[in-house]
């Protein structure tokens, strides 16, 4: 049996934490937090025990899974690698290019395992797409376009209301608005796709003065000379999130949109008349991202084989986000050093 | 009433064959004739529509007509207007309006100085699902605008379309001035900045012209976009391409799909499935608005000015992806 402990109970955390509950091997043995009482939340839902402090929860555990928010990954997880736990990082690597090249010095020199979770990638549709990308069947890499696109995360779930995180969210100076938070998943996944990215340039909200609203607008270039095009948004209308893959090749064409009809669906007649409907698409709980991405973390540290997502990529995702960040503040195209 | 008289002047662009469709069910309109350099296809089209062959455009414009329509090679845009210019009333003239500004210029001034009306086709004004935007936009649903992302997909069109001299451009000036259009009409504003992501030969090897376009623009009045222009559609596709517009502002969101109202075909003899649409044509809005333009002598709806600024936001768009910077609009 295999102990994991999560640091920093906040949004995501409690995601994680159900993974893990369900993963066979593998038991939650608890959250440490800089809030006392978010720990102690934390456990009443997901279980395990609040600990009193990071040394405390790395002494009892056999893995780290960071879930602060960006600005503070720093911390726990150097502190992590340095002690010889192998650590999921959930993205950003960290929200400076500075810091994420820190954590990469510390994870080369330490040789201990560090998964940065992009878990778009562990998304079927998305690992389907890019598995038909690599197969040859539509050819060489021509322009691929991607969408994120919701309002702002601000309510989406009751428990949500009121947590730092929120309010983490809508300080862009924080958390990097929609090019670091979010458009950060189109960023690693287009790369993983079509390689290396040697420019951008994006339009968006960020300095607009409209916070939480954000909206951006990405055009990408590729070492290999390919386009990518992303948009990624906290202005859409709630209730109205949108992803969308879109791969052109020199031989074809992958297409895919979260607002096809779904496979399941659901209508009822109301008693006053009205209809309720809703859809879904369920698929097989291993096939859940989040679970596939940390089964894959025990996995890969087990076998001692490397992750799909190296330390480098999640450094390499924050480093082209920031690039648009500053063609946005400079009205210019950003080449990636 | 006399019949409106019109001339084809060729059909080296597809779209003639759907103008003259659409014509040829209109009351009062009658096909004077049909000049194009291709002698086959001019009369193949001539026999069709039981109107006279002219193999020189002198011949046609000496038949009492009253417009003409311009579907040739973009290139020969420019010397088919200045020939026609005073001797018709209006001309309908295919998009993009030229290959170069001059040549654009030249035509707009000529048709001035002759008093002939000069119409640029761009018919997605006159699609439903378009028009049904402009009046949600006019009555100001969306609060704020402020971002619209759209794109103008296509199948590579192969012929002159892909020879830089007939052509003046690839992908990018093909499609690039559907959307401007449009967006400069929504909100009578004009593009203040272009920047372009453009791309030869990336999904068409050895094509020899741009296939892939990527623009990212900011308008007159604040709202900020980007345009795929990109001949991304292979022949297996079931459809064409696209015109697709989603419109952000501080109420919620737009999206169009311009070309959604279809029929899903699968057809043994194809050998795939394709999108046959059996929405109102823009075409038809179109071509009825030029004969009727002719009919009250109105000015025209669309006019060469409207083509010569979506002509240049095209061409700044290859201007930006040479330089690797943003390129300022002139207006």
């Amino acid at each position: 049996m295999r102990r994991v402990g999560i640091v920093g109970a906040g949004g995501i955390s409690r995601t994680h934490a159900d993974r893990w509950n369900q993963m066979p091997g593998v038991e939650l043995a608890g959250f440490y937090d800089i809030i006392e009482d978010a720990a102690q939340r934390a456990v009443q839902r997901s279980g395990g025990k609040a600990f009193s402090s990071m040394d405390e929860l790395f002494d009892a555990v056999d893995y780290v899974d960071v879930c602060t928010p960006g600005t503070a990954h720093i911390g726990p997880v150097v502190a992590a690698l340095e002690a010889g736990l192998p650590t999921v990082c959930e993205k950003p690597l960290a929200n400076s290019v500075a810091d994420c090249e820190r954590i990469v010095e510390v994870a080369e020199r330490t040789g201990t395992p560090l998964f940065v979770a992009m878990v778009v990638r562990f998304f079927p549709q998305f690992a389907k797409a890019k598995e038909v990308l690599d197969s040859g069947a539509i050819g060489a890499p021509g322009v691929i376009r991607t969408v994120r696109s919701g309002s702002f995360p601000d309510s989406g779930a009751g428990w949500r209301k009121g947590l730092a995180i929120t309010s983490y969210y809508a300080d862009f100076a924080q958390s990097g608005g929609v090019l670091l938070d979010l458009c950060i998943h189109d960023i690693d996944y287009q790369r993983w796709c079509f390689g290396e990215i040697e420019r951008v340039f994006a339009r968006g909200m960020m300095f607009a003065g409209k916070e939480p609203k954000d909206h951006a607008l990405l055009t990408v270039r590729f070492a290999n000379g390919a386009v990518g095009h992303i948009e990624g948004s906290w202005s859409y209308p709630r209730g109205r999130f949108a992803t969308r893959i879109e791969i052109a090749g020199s031989g074809g064409l992958i297409e895919w949109d979260s607002r096809t009809r779904p496979p399941v669906e659901v209508a009822l007649e109301q008693e006053d008349g009205s209809l309720a409907s809703s859809g879904s698409s369920p698929t097989a709980p291993q096939h859940d991202p989040y679970y596939a991405e940390l089964a894959h973390f025990v996995r890969c540290v087990e076998a001692n084989e490397p992750f799909l997502v190296s330390p480098y990529d999640g450094l390499m995702a924050v480093k082209i986000s920031r690039a648009a960040i500053e063609s946005l503040e400079k009205g210019k195209a950003v080449t990636i050093r | 009433m006399s019949d409106i008289r019109i001339g084809m002047l060729s059909f080296a662009h597809m779209h003639a064959v759907s103008y003259l469709h659409f014509l040829s069910q209109m009351e009062g309109v009658a096909i004077a004739g049909i000049y194009d350099d291709d002698y086959d296809r001019g009369g193949r089209f001539a026999a069709q529509c039981k109107a006279p062959y002219f193999r020189r455009v002198d011949g046609l414009l000496d038949q009492d007509l009253d417009g003409v329509i311009i579907c040739s090679e973009n290139a020969l845009h420019a010397p088919l207007v200045l020939e026609s210019a005073g001797r018709v009333q209006g001309i309908l003239c295919e998009k993009p309006i030229a290959t170069t500004l001059e040549d654009g210029q030249a035509m707009i001034d000529r048709c001035r100085e002759t008093n002939t009306k000069l119409q640029i086709a761009f018919p997605m004004r006159f699609a439903p699902p378009v028009i049904e935007l402009k009046q949600q936009l006019d009555m100001g649903v969306l609060g704020e605008i402020y971002s619209v992302k759209t794109t103008n997909h296509g199948s590579m069109p192969g012929r002159w379309f892909v020879d830089h001299k007939l052509a003046g451009g690839g992908a990018v000036l093909d499609h690039t001035v559907h959307v401007i259009d449009l967006l400069r009409w929504f909100w009578d504003t004009e593009v203040e900045e272009v920047y372009a992501e453009v791309g030869h030969e990336l999904l068409h090897p050895g094509l020899g012209i741009d296939d892939v376009g990527l623009l990212s623009f900011r308008l007159a009045n604040g709202v900020f976009g980007t345009l795929d222009t990109s001949w991304s559609r292979p022949e297996s596709y079931p459809t064409w391409g696209d015109v697709k517009l989603d419109v952000l502002g501080e109420n919620g969101l737009i999206s169009v799909d311009a070309f959604e109202q279809n029929l899903q075909v699968s057809s043994e003899e194809d050998g795939k499935t394709s999108w046959v649409n059996w929405g109102s044509s823009g075409d038809e809005g179109l071509v009825a608005d030029f004969v009727d333009m002719l009919r009250a002598d109105r000015e025209p709806s669309v006019s060469g000015e409207d083509g010569q600024r979506a002509l240049e936001v095209a061409l700044a768009a290859y201007d930006s992806s040479r330089r690797g910077e943003p390129v300022a609009l002139p207006n």
